[in-house]
């Protein structure tokens, strides 16, 4: 324990510093397969062939392993932090599509009439009433989709985009290293399980504010 | 619909291309990559490098990829353009390595062979040494030295057959200084030897599962286990000196580089190497702590001066082409 | 040309078998712990919903971070790495068993009742054999990805595919790499699409809702 300390202490600017480049690549994944989900989402709610067709491609995306979706990824982007970006970004393409479609498609119909009776345009319809009645469920799907980025940029080492990863694998290949290993993989946990907890309040706020 | 598709990917390509805040950047967009490896050597040193640079260049935006499981790999990150510099080559490995050179056991004809086969294969500067070698070595602990009278490599010919030896896995089947030219070179075989991962032979002999292991000679667990080096009396190991490598197109858009990497130039005896890999894998301090250690006890060594390339002999015809730039940026 | 085909298909073929063999202990061992625990809390409420929200908090526990924290605690090699995964496997299942036992018609129970079967027995002969094709569907998801994280658990020296994946990361080495990513990718969708109709088949003509599950790499 005082040997875990004294590590800590001892390289707490390093750990931060990959904590917060743990954090940016996992961030960046997600963020691009939100700007690319949600309007295909959108797209695709009302054109249930098409989106079949798109989840289940997707779905088959999420059976494969991660380490061999970088791998791959590797062989035709290279080595570094961009690849494990795009990695992020496969994976969390199903979560976010998935709920993106399903949230709109829950959306009352006939609060949708209603507000054609009122004489809103299309765009007035899914910003106002089709997009905010969806926002709970969406943010599941990105919830859902952070938690595996931060996994999947854990094992971003391997391709030498840097990140937690590096301390645990450090710590694995140093004799001796289990300090080193706590050190990187108790940060790598609690960020998961802590991101997820955040979202999970913000998910619920967005829930209350819509019921209002 | 097929459009759009096409578009999406389009902006996939584009992200791969371009690089995000708080990342660093590509070397696609003139950033500085320095590849790195996975052995604590190599993580300190590519850290020293990449604290120089950040010192002396804060507006270069360097970044390093971590965690390279081979040389290979280097060179490839190099050569596919991924990174630009590398924070620790091997003469001996490279020369026999990637360049396919016959070995020697001539340290500078190796540092010849390695600086223009860099400068003609691979467009890059391999700099000079840091001042330390790494090489292979068979060690054994006091107890083993004391109980077989051991000394020289020569030694073990009269325990060849009671020995129990752990060797690297690459060894074995080395060419230029591989078990084979140990063979012919000592003129006796090791009845028992096992091959295992590097990182493993120091513990090894250090719990006595085995009697003789071959090592690196600036690994930090030869202090802290109080191991002793066997002498290489018939020379079948040739010097690895360790440098840094550039290549040339990173040069040309940072020329202060070449200032920058020479202040390192002889600063690192082995003695001290072995105490920054002590420091690292034994009182686990991260590889980035003991480089930033290391350079605040050096001052980042802001008073040294050095002997630019081009006024040595061996540089002099390769730098050519990276010089005029230089001036016209003057 | 051949001989080192042939050589590499027995490297392929022995860590395929290595793989499975470490993902199905340590599934069997989910299976064993899970299913019992799940139907012995199914119909207590809040006992359900403390085992699944810890089993959440281990699942979103990457699965890097978890393998190496049982490097300290079990060492290397197939131990941790069955242990680990293990663990993950646990989720999938306790969920879609309790919620499986739990979406039965309340009145299908009173039916039950009504005919004089013990708690024992409607646990065993109405809620479970209804809510098979629910519990399969779980077992398939931890399948699923049990088969991907062993790729993971040849860092902390398990092997499995994931030797070869590593091996080929390396040294660069890229027919390695689509060899090996395209023989584990293959025996997670076999597997899938096998458990997969291993479920329709368990489904009884009552209808059940599937219940899906995410989980990290």
């Amino acid at each position: 324990m005082t040997l875990f300390m004294n590590y800590f202490l001892q390289n707490a600017g390093y750990i931060w510093m990959q904590c917060v480049r743990h954090f940016l690549i996992s961030f960046y994944g997600v963020m691009i397969a939100c700007i690319v989900c949600i309007p295909l989402g959108i797209y695709l709610a009302r054109r249930i062939k098409l989106s079949t067709i798109f989840i289940s491609l997707a779905n088959i995306l999420q059976t494969i392993p991660s380490l061999a979706l970088l791998s791959i990824l590797m062989i035709f982007l290279g080595l570094g932090v961009n690849t494990v970006i795009a990695t992020v970004f496969f994976y969390s393409l199903l979560p976010i599509l998935k709920n993106t479609i399903t949230a709109i498609r829950e959306v009352d119909t006939n609060l949708i009439d209603v507000a054609k009776g009122m004489g809103m345009t299309n765009q007035q319809i899914l910003f106002k009433v089709e997009l905010p009645l969806s926002l709970s469920i969406i943010m599941a799907g990105i919830r859902n989709a952070i938690v595996i980025a931060i996994g999947v940029t854990a094992i971003g080492t391997f391709i030498g985009a840097g990140g937690l990863g590096d301390i645990i694998s450090r710590g694995i290949n140093v004799t001796n290293g289990s300090v080193i290993i706590w050190a990187g993989a108790l940060p790598t946990a609690f960020m998961a399980v802590m991101l997820d907890y955040l979202l999970s309040v913000i998910e619920k706020k967005l829930l209350v504010f819509i019921h209002h | 619909m097929v459009r759009k598709i096409s578009k999406y990917l389009m902006l996939l390509l584009l992200i791969t291309g371009c690089s995000f805040p708080g990342l660093g950047k590509n070397v696609s967009e003139n950033g500085i990559v320095i590849a790195s490896g996975n052995t604590t050597e190599r993580q300190i040193l590519s850290e020293i490098v990449s604290q120089m640079i950040m010192h002396y260049i804060p507006s270069a935006n360097t970044s390093l990829i971590n965690n390279l499981g081979s040389t290979l790999l280097i060179v490839q990150s190099l050569e596919k353009e991924y990174a630009n510099i590398s924070g620790a080559m091997y003469t001996g490995t490279s020369l026999t390595g990637e360049l396919g050179l016959a070995s020697t056991t001539d340290p500078k004809e190796a540092m010849k062979g390695v600086v223009e086969g860099y400068a003609n294969q691979y467009d890059s500067i391999w700099f000079p040494s840091y001042g330390f070698e790494n090489t292979y070595a068979f060690m054994v602990t006091k107890d083993i030295a004391d109980k077989y009278q051991l000394i020289n490599v020569s030694d073990l010919e009269k325990v060849k057959d009671k020995i129990r030896v752990g060797v690297d896995n690459a060894w074995i089947k080395r060419q230029g200084d591989g078990y084979e030219q140990f063979k012919t070179i000592y003129g006796f075989e090791l009845e028992h030897i096992n091959s295992m991962e590097i990182g493993l032979v120091y513990n090894a002999v250090y719990a006595n599962k085995m009697d003789v292991v071959l090592g690196y000679s600036t690994d930090g667990r030869i202090a802290s286990y109080d191991l002793v080096l066997l002498v290489d009396d018939k020379k079948l190991f040739p010097p690895y000196e360790t440098s840094p490598v550039v290549t040339k197109k990173i040069l040309r858009i940072y020329p202060e580089l070449e200032t920058i990497l020479l202040k390192l130039e002889g600063e690192i005896s082995s003695g001290q190497m072995q105490e920054l890999n002590r420091q690292s894998d034994d009182e686990h301090l991260e590889p980035y702590t003991v480089a930033k250690n290391f350079l605040e006890e050096n001052n980042y060594f802001e008073s040294k001066n050095v002997v630019p390339l081009v006024d040595r002999t061996l540089y002099k015809a390769l730098i050519q082409d990276v010089l005029p730039l230089v001036k016209e940026k003057q | 040309m051949f001989n080192y085909l042939s050589e590499l298909g027995v490297i392929v073929f022995d860590k395929m078998a290595e793989h499975l063999f470490i993902a199905s202990i340590a599934l069997v061992m989910g299976i064993v712990v899970a299913l019992p625990i799940a139907i012995l809390l199914a119909n207590k409420k809040k006992l359900a919903q403390f085992a699944i929200s810890i089993c959440t908090i281990l699942q979103t526990i990457p699965s890097l971070a978890l393998l190496a924290i049982m490097v300290p605690l079990f060492g290397i090699g197939i131990l941790p790495a069955v242990i680990a995964l293990f663990i993950y496997s646990l989720l999938p299942i306790l969920r879609n068993t309790v919620l499986g036992m739990r979406s039965i018609d309340p009145s299908l129970i009173d039916a039950a009742k009504g005919m004089g079967m013990s708690e024992k027995q409607i646990i065993i002969q109405v809620q479970m054999s209804l809510a098979l094709p629910v519990i399969m569907a779980g077992i398939r998801l931890s399948a699923v990805y049990v088969i991907g994280w062993t790729t993971l658990a040849s860092f902390i020296g398990a092997g499995g595919i994931g030797d070869l994946i590593f091996s080929g990361l390396a040294n660069f080495d890229i027919p390695l790499i689509i060899l090996g990513t395209l023989s584990v990718t293959t025996m997670a969708l076999f597997v899938d699409l096998m458990l997969g109709k291993l479920e329709k088949r368990l489904a009884p003509r009552t209808s059940s809702k599937k219940i899906g599950g995410m989980s990290n790499g």
